[in-house]
């Protein structure tokens, strides 16, 4: 996918909410399509099941409009988190130029979590994309339960973020942290124009 | 880095448009600086006004039909999955 192409004046940016099943990565979504302007508002593709799990992904497009003469977009995805839709979720990382790892912060989701996460490595580098530069923000999604069942930010981050990347504490379902987290994530990616890997399409 | 999240339910509304201008300001400090083409070239190219009684270029087709062009395929490859 292209990141910027001069040709056209487009940017273009996909951003992938990852995770395990029930982190709160549809929520994210849900909260920033809510957030959007009337005249901004198209269509957020869902396709979720009875229960509401998440059956293929979650499809958010972003049109900024034109920004120094730029028509920019982002398309914010989702991925299924259920262990058995693996290869749904690697069609969803083709041409992903960020990722935003939705962890669960319960402490008995952690197993969860490091599973995701080795499942979105192996699946980026099959993607032929670098799991260690690759653009990441970590968020510590629920951190509204009561914290006798959460682990600390400190266990999470020690656990999970091993490159160091920039980490949110969250609570999706009432928006906090949600755009703190997409801002980060789009400043990263951005942020990657001017290195020499930006792709032009 | 993360902090416990606050949530100030009067900044909602303007929420979107602080990552906009967040974004905005990334955008146009990088964009200058990348442009291949050379600054005076970028600079110097006139813009075409049509002449009177010209007739006027058509707007190409929508720039995000590509975009649109990959939804079905991504579809059907999903479905083409499930069976």
């Amino acid at each position: 996918m292209s990141v910027v192409n001069y040709g056209t004046r487009e940017i273009t940016c996909k951003i992938v909410y990852y995770g395990p099943g029930r982190s709160g990565k549809t929520t994210n979504l849900q909260h920033v399509y809510s957030q959007l302007p009337e005249e901004r508002k198209g269509k957020m593709v869902s396709l979720a099941t009875e229960t509401d799990r998440t059956l293929f992904f979650d499809f958010l497009p972003l049109d900024l409009g034109t920004i120094s003469g730029f028509a920019t977009r982002f398309q914010l995805y989702t991925v299924p988190g259920q262990v058995y839709y693996a290869a749904t979720r690697k069609l969803v990382l083709q041409g992903v130029d960020g990722v935003v790892f939705v962890a669960d912060s319960q402490a008995r989701q952690m197993a969860e979590n490091i599973e995701s996460l080795q499942d979105l490595h192996a699946n980026l580098a099959d993607e032929g994309l670098d799991p260690r530069t690759i653009p990441l923000v970590m968020q510590y999604n629920k951190r509204d339960l009561p914290a006798g069942e959460l682990s600390t930010l400190e266990e999470l981050d020690e656990t999970l973020n091993f490159r160091g990347v920039p980490h949110y504490a969250a609570t999706a379902v009432n928006g906090g942290g949600v755009f703190e987290t997409l801002r980060s994530i789009a400043s990263l990616v951005l942020s990657r124009l001017s290195a020499p890997a930006a792709r032009e399409s | 880095m993360a902090k416990e999240p606050q949530k100030n339910e009067e900044e909602d509304g303007g929420e979107f448009a602080d990552f906009l201008a967040d974004v905005s300001q990334e955008i146009a400090q990088r964009v200058e600086s990348l442009d291949p083409r050379p600054k005076s070239e970028a600079a110097a190219e006139p813009r075409k006004t049509p002449a009177a009684g010209e007739e006027r270029k058509k707007t190409p087709a929508a720039a995000d039909a590509g975009l649109i062009a990959e939804w079905p395929n991504i579809v059907d490859r999903l479905i083409e999955e499930m069976r």
